[in-house]
């Protein structure tokens, strides 16, 4: 073992290249797509890489020489059940979000369409009339311009940014014109030029330098399309220039009878932006109404309600990514855009790390073709299956690929009851606002589970079905976790009104139709329930009214009842099938867990990374000049780090003398002492740097201090001098 | 119908002698001490003698500088049928050199039936200038250059006035260079190169004395008795014409009239909408045409805006000038918010308006230019923290009070009142 | 109307989509005529134009005597007045009236002078932009010799037209053939070209046009909203003739609001009640009439049949009726509906009721409607005392825990004098919030974070929970900082975040702030100085 072990130790250093190209592909595909971490990324997998590839170093060493294209097959598996996993639930997110926004959607075509009709009803002037110069004499009510304003709930806009280009999508299919404004066209730099020029750009496909409105009302009116309303989306209200914005409004409402233009504008915060934004003449203008998108809490609970509980792709993450997701989404930034990212980065690494996640690819398509041969995992799994560490893990006996088989349907198997009851619980709890995402953090507690499960020793391997699970325990549970969503849901049932109650089973039901030993107690429970007070079932939907006329004790009691049965329902499914992902054997195939690497991968923070890199830069550049020198300043150092590591002497005002001066001494040093040493040592990097140490004038060594600065102020660290202390730069000192 | 016609007749001659500067100027001009054979005496001199010369026409605004040169060019024109080119640039126009000299060569090339090329460069025309007053120089061809509002030209380099000097300093160029300005100033402002190059002929427009204005009245309002205007109602009419020019009233409405701006442009607003108002029925000039055109012509514009403003309004210019009474040295929005809720808590006022209404009365007051902000800095900063300032003195706010018609008293006392 | 909407919307977009049949449709708009330089529409009466402007009577008939008769020549107008008081309807349905050509260009249209040269001359050569001569201008003109070059041309083309017509209009009258060869150039919203940065030349230029000029059938008439007083600038011109338009009296109003009412004695009954306390506001009719039309329709709710003649007790119920609406729409100036059908309204409604049943929304949500991450929220408190407390104060505020400084703090506020405070928040109201550099905001920032630590730590389970706490809040700050800036919360001064010279600003008011501080459950007022 102990060779073994110090190979393992070397053989990352040599074996790291080759296998570190194929195995981090996704990484930097991911890093093309995200712009603005990716140098903090790439380093952050520093560590990763050295890790990933101790897993199957062990087998590395047996045999090289298949071993590598072995390790290549390997590698493609895993990118392919990679694209498929997250093509899948890439596709799954959109249509859930998609599915959120359609019937805002409905409601702003519907009212682009009656706006239209009442600017029609003012009256439809013909090409003669449009095109004049000057505007149809009507009253003032004829002038105002219908604006639409959208609450996209969130602060930060690039979630909506999607939204509204689907909005002027929708739109168009309904045979709107539409032209899609961003802040940018109102900048005050352009002027309302600018804007007039974007949206001809957009409705004509011309670019004139001389743009006014009578051009627009001309292409309007000479199309024979004038049946149809023009809608103008400004997709973010509150970046843009007020000045402008009003001036471009005013314009409009000049027009708005000859050319009959609806504003659609988004408002990322709330309604007072307008107000503080545009004068109250121009707000005159317009005739506003507003439109509600659903709020980012909302989405993301429905996306993850359709990723991560109900399992669209086989992939799920563990309890710690899941917490770290879920702080992630309300601390750093509340971006649904982000989550995803950060989901991506997750599966990226897992298929990377994860030597069988191949599998899940194999899972996947096992569903995909349906009702075949079951057990038509790809023969390598069976193949390699004695390789497999993770048997190494989990030290089980005598293991063979059936085994391997079994345990992975019947993964499927639980889970897939685990979220069904995650689900029944969410339904439980939306009554009072339980959020998916903290019901999920909770659920996915391993240790929940290894807590309740050491009361009963029965539940190891064959929870499937578990036989007698005796109420004291449960009751032990849900008393145990006081502070636990779970409990304060199931208590939340135990006093439900009859006809939410109802509605709760109802929407059960649904949720239980393809498990059937939790569907038949649900039913049971419906049935019973109908049975209870029959006059509620024949009308179920004025329960509530006929609630309130009937005595009210004999409705408490039995509603009290009913709700007592549901409760211990939903606590029995909660005891029988709520077992976290991470407590079912194989779960490492499908389930992300390592939440450092997620972590590293997502937020570092980029400046502080900065710094140490300028400190510690030979671990970047591996230079066998510097490395070795500890932390004593070399010239052959790069400037930057050097200036860097002097100015850690200073306070946070550096005095720009005693800087150059020291920065000199150091850049100076080795033509001093190096020029004997040469004879006896002719190294060649102290020869470079002997030779350019000749023609190293005062010049040239400022030359090099300015750009040092220049750079270090550019990466954030330094302040120019300011006009009191034009002898001093200010250190920037935040990030580390 | 006949009656309708030749009234209507008489109207229009009226009124197109009214825009027709030159028909007003024609009397003052007859005199050998005007201005207008002075000019002519200069231009014809230079033109007869074939010598380049400058003048300055100074004199305020309306008082007919131009109209009495166009009076002379014409002349000229046909005392010298093709001898003389004008050249007619306007400072308002053509301050910048570029499209000065093109201009410049656009008329040589009009005058001369060359054809003009818009491509042409800058030194193109200039040099094409140059050569033009050579070549009329050996023709003893005079080009007058006509420049108006001459004090544009001289901002900026002053490039075209120095080039066209500099020009005529040679000998065989024959140019005369005519500026027309309301700066008497004007050659104050020339640069020492070119001062040195302008001979300082000015000559000086005043407004018109007592009885060049009677005549000017009679000339331009009486109707000429010989023309297709039926004769008896032209000898009419100017009889009535006649007794409203005796009048010591009508007097009395031209002087108070002509005491802000005694030049002939000013006067013939005044007449312009005199006439009319002359009543097509009768056909007759009265004194109430005059009357009504005086109240109408002399507007005071800040106290009609007082006028029109809203209760609301009126209560915060007040605030406004009661903040200015306690010498805040600046104020805003919210300050005088402050003033206002004071206001109304020291007075029991009954009325609450809240402060986005008090806010968009405050953008009413902006728009009427009422009141301004003090600067144009701190544009990111929203309205209601940008020191602003009143642009009517309080007695002109006292005055507005007053003619308000149902302003609220409790104004007034807080006007009055100074704390 | 919606569902019979749909087809020939399919309809258009077919055609539309087939560009070839687009242009053929282009074609048929029939070039401009002469005929175009008038109104167009059949000419009104002078009664007609009266009472169609109620309370203008006076205005019209000066301008009808200032136009003068068809052919005689005039001085520029100056036509002044406060904004919505008819001003521009008036002058075009007397030309309509006048049934005389003129040109039309208003300054908010044309934004710039090329613009509004360029649309004087494509009128007055009957040019007509559009896709047969890709949307250009007649001419291309920016400067304004160019332009008095071309509309000294254009102009005379034209009344030479005229004269021709005039000619032989002896012998027969051409149908909207326009009277006279005078030809009128409006300018409306002159108000404007002082705010372009060419109007120190362009203002006098239009102002001197009339002279430079010189043809006498050409007639100016400015149109703007301010007093001519208002564009005396060092270099004088001659000043047009002023018509002053005032605003509406309260009558005046009357009358207008009664035009054309379908029940002129319900809604009369109805100004009874609201007019004159709007007045006393506003009298600008398109502010009064947008906020008549909801009330209008409240005070009517209690009718079945608005053709009613209302009694007096009818009256007296419909004013009790209306009473409590009255107020809070006097205090507001922006309304702004839910939703424009009651039809959508319920669907929304249903929509509304099924996503909270689908997907529950956190109670934050809920108080302070809309999202923001925890570290934006915190970095916008941060700003918003930085924005508030003196800078001076930061270290005895934040050196350390609650209670201590709770105490300083009181103390120093103690030591205020009264008339100290008196001008401190003197200073508050006029300078507004303060400004700050970017050091000092992340300073408190990273104060309050390391003071709201505990809290988030027992918010979070899990120890992933503080790393994404401190770590995390930490990590992109200038990110979050720049979302803030775009949300308006917080405003930044000029250059690029990492040179010295950039200060913040924040103009979140303070209830905002507390509300977000009451979601973080932060106590915000401990930290705020002066509470």
């Amino acid at each position: 073992m102990a060779p073994t072990s110090a190979s393992a130790a070397d053989s990352p250093t040599q074996s790291a290249p080759d296998t570190i190209e194929n195995n981090l592909q996704p990484f930097f595909v991911l890093h093309k797509a995200s712009s603005r971490k990716s140098e903090k990324r790439s380093a952050g997998t520093g560590k990763t890489r050295r890790r990933i590839d101790l897993s199957p170093s062990p087998t590395k060493k047996t045999e090289k020489s298949e071993e590598c294209d072995e390790q290549h097959r390997f590698e493609q598996l895993r990118m392919e059940a990679f694209e498929l996993v997250w093509s899948k639930i890439d596709s799954t997110i959109k249509d859930v979000l998609r599915g959120i926004n359609t019937n805002v959607f409905d409601e702003i075509h519907r009212w682009v369409c009656e706006s239209f009709n009442t600017i029609k009803s003012f009256g439809t002037p013909g090409i003669a009339e449009a095109t004049r110069a000057f505007p149809i004499v009507t009253d003032a009510s004829c002038k105002l311009l219908f604006a639409g304003l959208v609450l996209t709930k969130n602060m930060e806009f690039v979630d909506d940014l999607l939204t509204f280009e689907e909005v002027g999508l929708c739109l168009k299919s309904h045979g709107c014109h539409v032209a899609n404004l961003s802040s940018l066209d109102f900048s005050a730099k352009n002027g309302i030029g600018g804007c007039l020029r974007g949206l001809l750009r957009q409705f004509l496909m011309a670019t004139l330098d001389a743009a006014d409105m009578s051009i627009l009302a001309s292409w309007y009116r000479e199309q024979e399309n004038n049946n149809s309303p023009v809608v103008v989306i400004i997709d973010d209200m509150e970046r843009c220039c007020g000045s402008v914005l009003s001036e471009f409004i005013l314009m409009l409402s000049e027009w708005v009878v000859k050319i009959p233009i609806i504003l659609l504008m988004g408002v990322s915060t709330t309604l007072d932006a307008p107000r503080n934004l545009l004068p109250s003449n121009v707000l005159q203008q317009l005739c506003p109404s507003k439109f509600v998108l659903g709020s980012p809490a909302e989405r993301m609970d429905a996306v993850v309600e359709a990723v991560l509980v109900k399992q669209c792709s086989g992939f799920s993450v563990g309890h710690k990514v899941a917490v770290f997701l879920r702080n992630y989404f309300l601390n750093q930034d509340g971006t649904l855009i982000s989550f995803i990212r950060a989901l991506k980065i997750a599966c990226a690494l897992h298929f990377s790390m994860e030597p069988q996640s191949f599998i899940l690819g194999g899972l996947l398509d096992e569903e995909e073709q349906e009702g075949e041969k079951s057990g038509l995992l790809p023969e390598i799994i069976l193949k390699n299956a004695p390789q497999l560490p993770l048997y190494v893990r989990n030290q089980m006996a005598e293991q063979n690929g059936k085994s391997l088989v079994h345990g992975l349907s019947e993964l499927k198997g639980l889970h897939k009851c685990w979220s069904i009851v995650v689900l029944c619980l969410y339904e439980a709890g939306n009554c009072n606002k339980i959020r998916l995402l903290d019901l999920l953090c909770e659920a996915l507690d391993p240790d929940l589970y290894t807590s309740k499960a050491s009361n009963n020793v029965v539940l190891e391997n064959d929870c499937g079905l578990p036989i007698t699970s005796d109420r004291s325990m449960r009751r032990k549970y849900s008393t145990s976790q006081k502070g636990g969503l779970i409990s304060q849901i199931i208590h939340k049932v135990r006093d439900l009104k009859a006809a939410t109650l109802y509605q709760l089973l109802k929407n059960w039901e649904k949720i239980t139709m393809d498990v059937p030993e939790i569907h038949d107690k649900v039913k049971e429970l419906q049935s019973e329930f109908r049975f209870e007070d029959g006059k509620l079932k024949q009308n179920v939907d004025d329960i509530s009214k006929r609630h309130s006329s009937l005595s009210p004790l004999n409705s408490e009691k039995d509603s009290k009842a009913i709700s007592e049965k549901a409760a211990a329902l939903l606590d029995s499914l909660v005891g029988d099938f709520f077992r976290p992902i991470e407590c079912i054997p194989f779960h490492e195939i499908v389930c992300f867990k390592s939440v450092e690497k997620l972590q590293s991968a997502l937020i570092g923070d980029p400046r502080r990374r900065i710094q140490v890199d300028l400190l510690e830069f030979y671990k970047i550049l591996r230079c066998s000049c510097c490395s070795k020198s500890g932390n004593i300043l070399l010239p052959s150092m790069h400037d930057a780090s050097v200036m860097y590591t002097l100015a850690q002497e200073h306070g946070d005002l550096i005095n720009l003398h005693d800087w150059f001066q020291s920065f000199k001494t150091i850049v100076l040093r080795p033509s001093k002492k190096g020029k004997p040493k040469l004879k006896q040592s002719p190294l060649p990097k102290k020869r470079k740097d002997m030779n350019e140490s000749e023609n190293k004038s005062e010049a040239s060594i400022q030359a090099r201090f300015c750009r040092a600065v220049t750079e270090l102020q550019i990466n954030g660290l330094l302040r120019m001098p300011s006009r009191r202390r034009p002898d001093c730069v200010q250190r920037v000192a935040f990030g580390l | 119908m006949g009656r309708e016609n030749t009234v209507e007749e008489a109207l229009n001659l009226l009124r197109s002698r009214l825009c027709n500067p030159s028909f007003v100027f024609k009397p003052l001009s007859d005199s050998p001490d005007s201005n207008y054979s002075k000019l002519k005496f200069i231009i014809s001199s230079s033109v007869t003698e074939a010598c380049n010369n400058s003048i300055l026409l100074l004199g305020p605004r309306g008082s007919g500088k131009i109209a009495v040169l166009e009076l002379v060019l014409k002349d000229l024109l046909l005392e010298f049928p093709d001898l003389i080119s004008v050249i007619k640039l306007s400072g308002l126009l053509h301050s910048d050199d570029n499209c000065a000299f093109k201009e410049i060569s656009r008329q040589l090339c009009a005058e001369h039936q060359l054809l003009f090329s818009k491509m042409a460069s800058f030194d193109d025309n200039s040099q094409f200038m140059i050569a033009m007053l050579r070549e009329c120089g050996l023709a003893h061809k005079t080009i007058i250059f006509v420049l108006d509002e001459f004090d544009l030209f001289a901002q900026g380099k002053q490039r075209v006035l120095y080039s066209l000097l500099d020009a005529m300093q040679s000998v065989t160029s024959q140019a005369v260079v005519i500026g027309v300005s309301c700066r008497l100033d004007a050659d104050q402002l020339l640069e020492k190169r070119v001062r040195s190059r302008f001979s300082h002929r000015k000559l000086l427009f005043l407004p018109p004395s007592k009885e060049d204005l009677q005549r000017l009245l009679e000339h331009i309002l009486s109707l000429p008795v010989d023309s297709t205007i039926s004769h008896d109602y032209a000898v009419e009419f100017n009889a009535k014409l006649q007794k409203i020019l005796a009048d010591e009233k009508f007097k009395q409405i031209i002087i108070t009239y002509m005491d802000s701006d005694a030049t002939v442009n000013h006067l013939l607003r005044f007449l312009f909408r005199a006439v009319s108002y002359m009543d097509l029925g009768s056909g007759f000039l009265s004194l109430e045409n005059f009357k009504t055109a005086l109240s109408n012509i002399q507007r005071q514009p800040k106290l009609e805006c007082i006028k029109d403003c809203s209760i609301l309004e009126l209560h915060i210019l007040v605030c406004m000038k009661r903040l200015e009474v306690k010498e805040q040295n600046s104020y805003n929005f919210n300050s005088v918010m402050k003033e206002y809720k004071s206001i109304r808590a020291s007075f029991q006022m009954s009325e609450y308006y809240a402060w986005n209404i008090c806010l968009r009365a405050f953008e009413h007051l902006l728009q009427r230019e009422l009141i301004c902000f003090t600067d144009n800095r701190g544009q990111n900063q929203s309205v209601e923290f940008r020191p602003a300032k009143l642009l009517i003195s309080s007695h002109e706010l006292q005055q507005g009070l007053k003619s308000y018609r149902s302003c609220p008293a409790i104004l007034l006392k807080l006007m009055d009142r100074e704390v | 109307m919606g569902k019979e909407e749909s087809p020939q919307v399919t309809r258009r977009t077919t055609r539309s989509s087939s560009s070839a049949t687009v242009a053929t449709k282009t074609c048929d708009s029939h070039p401009l005529t002469i005929k175009d330089l008038v109104f167009g529409e059949d000419p009104i009466s002078l009664n007609d134009l009266l009472s169609s402007f109620p309370g203008r009577r006076i205005q019209i008939l000066e301008l009808v005597r200032l136009l003068g008769a068809s052919n005689s020549p005039m001085l520029p107008l100056f036509i002044y007045g406060g904004s919505s008081s008819g001003k521009t309807s008036i002058v075009l349905q007397m030309f309509r009236h006048l049934n005389r050509p003129f040109v039309y260009s208003s300054c908010r249209t044309c934004y710039s002078p090329r613009i509004l040269f360029e649309s004087v001359l494509n009128q007055l050569l009957l040019h007509r932009k559009d896709a047969a001569n890709g949307y250009l201008s007649a001419k291309r003109c920016e400067r304004p010799s160019d332009f008095v070059n071309f509309l000294r041309e254009a102009l005379s083309n034209v009344i030479n037209n005229f004269k021709g017509n005039s000619g032989k209009l002896g012998t027969k009258k051409l149908v909207g053939q326009a009277d006279g060869n005078m030809v009128y150039l409006i300018f409306d919203n002159l108000e404007l070209v002082r705010e372009w940065d060419k109007s120190s030349t362009i203002l006098p230029f239009l102002f001197n046009l009339y002279d430079i000029l010189k043809m006498p059938e050409v007639g100016l008439i400015f149109v703007s909203n301010t007093s001519p007083d208002t564009y005396y600038s060092n270099m004088g011109y001659m000043e047009p003739i002023p018509v002053y338009f005032p605003d509406y009296t309260e009558d005046d109003l009357r009358q207008i609001f009664m035009k054309n009412q379908a029940n002129r004695k319900l809604y009369s009954s109805f100004l009874d009640v609201v007019l004159r306390p709007f007045c006393r506001i506003t009298r600008r009719v398109d502010e009064l009439s947008t906020a008549f039309l909801p009330l209008f329709q409240k005070y009517c709710e209690p009718l079945h049949d608005l053709g009613v003649v209302p009694n007096e007790e009818m009256k007296r119920r419909l004013f009790s009726h209306l009473q409590p609406q009255i107020a809070p729409s006097l205090n507001e100036v922006f309304k702004v509906s839910s939703q424009s059908s009651p039809a959508a309204e319920s669907n929304k409604e249903t929509k509304k009721k099924s996503s909270r049943r689908k997907l529950g929304v956190c109670a934050e949500i809920d108080e302070l409607d809309f999202h923001m991450s925890t570290s934006a929220k915190y970095l916008l408190l941060s700003a918003f005392l930085a924005s508030r407390n003196p800078a001076t104060l930061d270290a005895s505020l934040f050196d350390s825990m609650g209670g201590i400084d709770s105490r300083k703090r009181k103390r120093k506020s103690s030591q205020k004098s009264l008339e100290k405070k008196e001008n401190a928040e003197q200073e508050l109201l006029m300078k507004g919030p303060g400004t700050f550099p970017l050091e000092r905001l992340l300073a408190i920032f990273q104060c309050l974070t390391s003071v709201a630590e505990g809290s988030i730590d027992e918010e979070e389970q899990g120890d992933e929970g503080v790393q994404g706490g401190d770590g995390g809040l930490m990590s992109d700050v200038l990110l979050q900082l720049s979302s803030l800036c775009n949300a308006n919360f917080i405003v930044k001064g000029g250059s690029c975040p990492l040179e010295g010279s950039t200060r913040y600003r924040s103009t979140v008011c303070e209830d905002m702030a507390l509300k977000v501080a009451r979601s973080l459950k932060f106590p915000l007022s401990k930290y705020l100085y002066r509470r």
